[in-house]
């Protein structure tokens, strides 16, 4: 073999290994990284995620953070030319700025090429978390629609019932108005012993006290946006529902719920130390459960808002577009898979949220946890945060003057009035 | 001048240009250093807080000059963050030097297991401020944390220590104090050790107490070492960001919104980076400002 065959031959070896190397990357050389709220919905599809793996060999790997720190670290990986994250999980309040920072990838041609089905969402959920201005960016992933989860056994408590009557003068059930909430809250703070009070409420400035405090306006009949898009929150019905959270702030709820979180609230309610918690209606099966909460389980309820709504929110999947489309029909495989309706049906029959209307009415979802049916009520009375470019700065305005008014700084009525004037000037600027 | 002298004069010149060229020569790694790793990014900043970057936009042009600046000023919120920073800071850095230097002198006396008791108070350092902030968060959790457990036990009853606003403030200047003070101790040590023993020596033949050689040596020859550990203190005071991320949120209402929190919400929630950076720029000068006040202060009296 002469010198000339030999480098030829080592040439051409050479090349084919580069080929091999450079060419479409195996599945089961895929590793997709998704940065997930760390809550009970992410520990079910965590759980799943080897049956992913199996039928695929694609790996997903979630990273869980709180909520409140998720926003700066995607935000920081959009900006790049690559991101990190090849599944995006996003907020609905985001649902409005990542579509209109040109960081979500148009989800339509895989939903044509897979030939996904659409159809089982449910159309408030595919507004909410699925569509923005006529493109599909996500695909509803599992709704967070607020209602109260409240203590049955307190509700039926015959003396806390007959010291309700001679106080009131009505029978203790379950309430019927935002101001009769309040009131019962504070009759329990103050009848029901053992440390045990009437709201456990997560006011901290932000985001908690903005998920928080729109459930007492929806339930008072106040709104964000009128129906043509105008800001319609400095009403009456608002600073009513502002006075009544201070209210129950002051005189119903734990110490420290101005500094209150998710975590501290769901503590609290877990340990028995509180009647109600305005929070999302799928951490029932959290309260009712024996191991996790011994002191309530089997004593605890989900009802909607009083007034019949309360704030509904979600999820979404989405795919960022500085992505390499190997990796993007990789992030799609899985957003079709976890939530097609096999998938989902599994998923809740572990305490999911569905944003499928078929996983609501299937009958073995049904016959293990009744209370979907509730659950479907809460969702389908909510109403929702406004969602713009803007949403999360509009949390951060809205949630400084909730806290304002808690803290005695400021008259209910002013802080209805700077945070409805911030909405306004935020609508503006996104327009 | 001789002949001889007026030849041999540029000698000198040329050997002391020689040696400035090898100090040049030596500094230039760390100097390209501090100018990669300091210059590009504060030149950076200052391209973005004179220019129209958003998360949406993220493009430097057009630029607009000093809109942002007047843009975060009009903004009633931010001069409660300045006036709360410039407070935080003076507080923080007089508790922790207070502080620090009560426990420096008493270690300063202590003979046996003094590197113990060093290794101890090095730990709160050695935490990051988020790891800081989230054990304390539990700590002072009012329902079910330890210490109001422990004052309810005790019958004093629990504090709101995070959702009272007359409150909130001083919890974390008590947690910021607590950490930060290891620092302040292990710089005043090292300077108490290095202090001459003669001065105290001749104060004691001459009948000095304890509390005048204190007053009229240990604090006057201790100056230069406590400047430093004030105005670096001082820096790293009115940068405060993550114990206020962790435990209040710059809340109850906006009673910890510290400066750095503000130029954050406006960057990250505002998603306007170079609004932030406008207020990241108000931040440094306030820094420089409050140097140089010190340093000066300190120098005069000297």
């Amino acid at each position: 073999m002469n010198t000339r065959t030999l480098t030829t031959m080592l040439g051409g070896a050479s090349l084919a290994t580069l080929m091999m190397a450079s060419g479409p990357a195996r599945a089961e050389d895929i590793t997709l990284h998704a940065l997930m709220e760390d809550v009970p919905e992410t520990h079910i599809i965590e759980a799943m995620l080897p049956d992913f793996t199996k039928q695929t060999g694609i790996k997903v790997e979630f990273q869980k953070l709180v909520y409140s720190d998720m926003h700066q670290k995607l935000v920081t990986q959009l900006i790049g030319n690559a991101s990190y994250y090849n599944v995006l999980e996003v907020d609905f309040l985001w649902a409005g700025e990542f579509p209109e920072a040109g960081w979500l990838a148009d989800l339509q041609p895989f939903v044509d090429k897979t030939g996904f089905d659409l159809k089982p969402f449910i159309p408030s959920m595919m507004d909410l978390v699925g569509n923005h201005k006529g493109k599909l960016y996500m695909i509803p992933m599992y709704n967070y629609s607020m209602g109260v989860v409240y203590r049955t056994d307190l509700l039926e408590d015959p003396k806390l019932k007959d010291a309700y009557k001679t106080e009131t003068g009505k029978d203790l059930a379950f309430p019927q108005s935002l101001a009769e909430y309040v009131e019962i809250s504070k009759f329990m703070s103050k009848h029901a012993g053992n440390g045990v009070v009437g709201a456990a409420m997560q006011s901290q400035r932000g985001d908690p006290n903005s998920m928080e405090f729109s459930n007492y306006l929806f339930s008072n009949g106040g709104r964000y946006l009128d129906d043509s898009g105008k800001v319609a929150l400095n009403s009456p019905e608002a600073v009513k529902a502002l006075e009544l959270y201070v209210d129950n702030i002051k005189n119903g709820a734990q110490k420290g719920a101005l500094s209150a979180t998710l975590d501290d609230t769901s503590r609290l309610m877990c340990d028995g130390k509180a009647w109600s918690m305005v929070t999302y209606w799928w951490m029932l099966p959290q309260m009712d459960n024996k191991d996790a909460c011994p002191n309530v389980a089997g004593k605890v309820a989900v009802g909607v808002m009083p007034g019949g709504h309360g704030e509904s929110g979600g999820w979404g999947w989405g795919i960022p577009k500085n992505e390499s489309p190997e990796l993007q029909d990789a992030a799609w495989k899985f957003i079709s898979w976890v939530q097609g309706k096999e998938a989902s049906i599994t998923r809740a029959m572990q305490g999911h949220a569905p944003t499928r209307s078929d996983v609501y009415s299937d009958a073995g979802v049904l016959a293990k946890y009744p209370y979907y049916k509730q659950a479907l009520d809460v969702v389908a009375s909510g109403e929702p945060f406004p969602v713009f470019t803007y949403s999360a700065q509009y949390e951060d305005v809205l949630g400084r003057q909730l806290s304002l008014a808690g803290s005695g700084d400021a008259k209910p009525a002013d802080a209805i009035k700077a945070a409805a004037d911030g909405l306004d000037e935020l609508l503006k600027k996104s327009q | 001048m001789t002949a001889e002298a007026a030849i041999e004069a540029p000698k000198p010149r040329r050997q002391r240009d020689r040696w400035r060229a090898t100090g040049w020569k030596f500094a230039a790694p760390g100097l390209s250093m501090i100018a990669i790793v300091m210059g590009f990014p504060l030149i950076y900043a200052l391209l973005l807080s004179i220019s129209s970057f958003t998360l949406l936009h993220p493009r430097l042009q057009p630029f607009i000059g000093l809109e942002n600046f007047r843009t975060v000023m009009a903004d009633e919120y931010f001069w409660h963050s300045v006036w709360i920073t410039i407070k935080y800071s003076a507080v923080t850095v007089a508790g922790e030097f207070l502080l620090g230097l009560a426990i420096a002198l008493v270690l300063n006396r202590v003979v046996r297991l003094k590197a113990v008791y060093f290794a101890i108070l090095t730990i709160p350092m050695a935490m990051s401020p988020v790891s800081v902030g989230l054990v304390w968060h539990m700590l002072l959790q009012p329902n079910l944390g330890i210490i109001n457990r422990l004052l309810d036990a005790s019958g004093i009853g629990g504090i709101d220590w995070m959702g009272d606003p007359n409150l909130a403030f001083w919890t974390v200047v008590f947690v910021d104090v607590w950490q930060q003070v290891s620092f302040v101790i292990l710089i005043l040590a090292a300077g108490l050790a290095s202090l001459p023993k003669e001065p105290y020596e001749a104060a004691e033949v001459d009948g000095a107490g304890e509390v005048q050689q204190f007053w009229y040596l240990t604090l006057p020859m201790l100056r230069p070492v406590a400047a430093i550990a004030i105005v670096i203190q001082l820096i790293n005071e009115t940068r405060t960001y993550d114990l206020v991320y962790v435990l209040t949120r710059g809340g109850p209402g906006i009673a910890t919104d510290l400066l750095s929190y503000f130029a954050y919400r406006r960057a990250f929630l505002g998603l306007s980076i170079s609004e932030g950076a406008s207020v990241s720029f108000v931040l440094l000068l306030m820094v420089l400002a409050l140097t140089v006040v010190f340093f000066r202060l300190v120098t005069r009296r000297a």
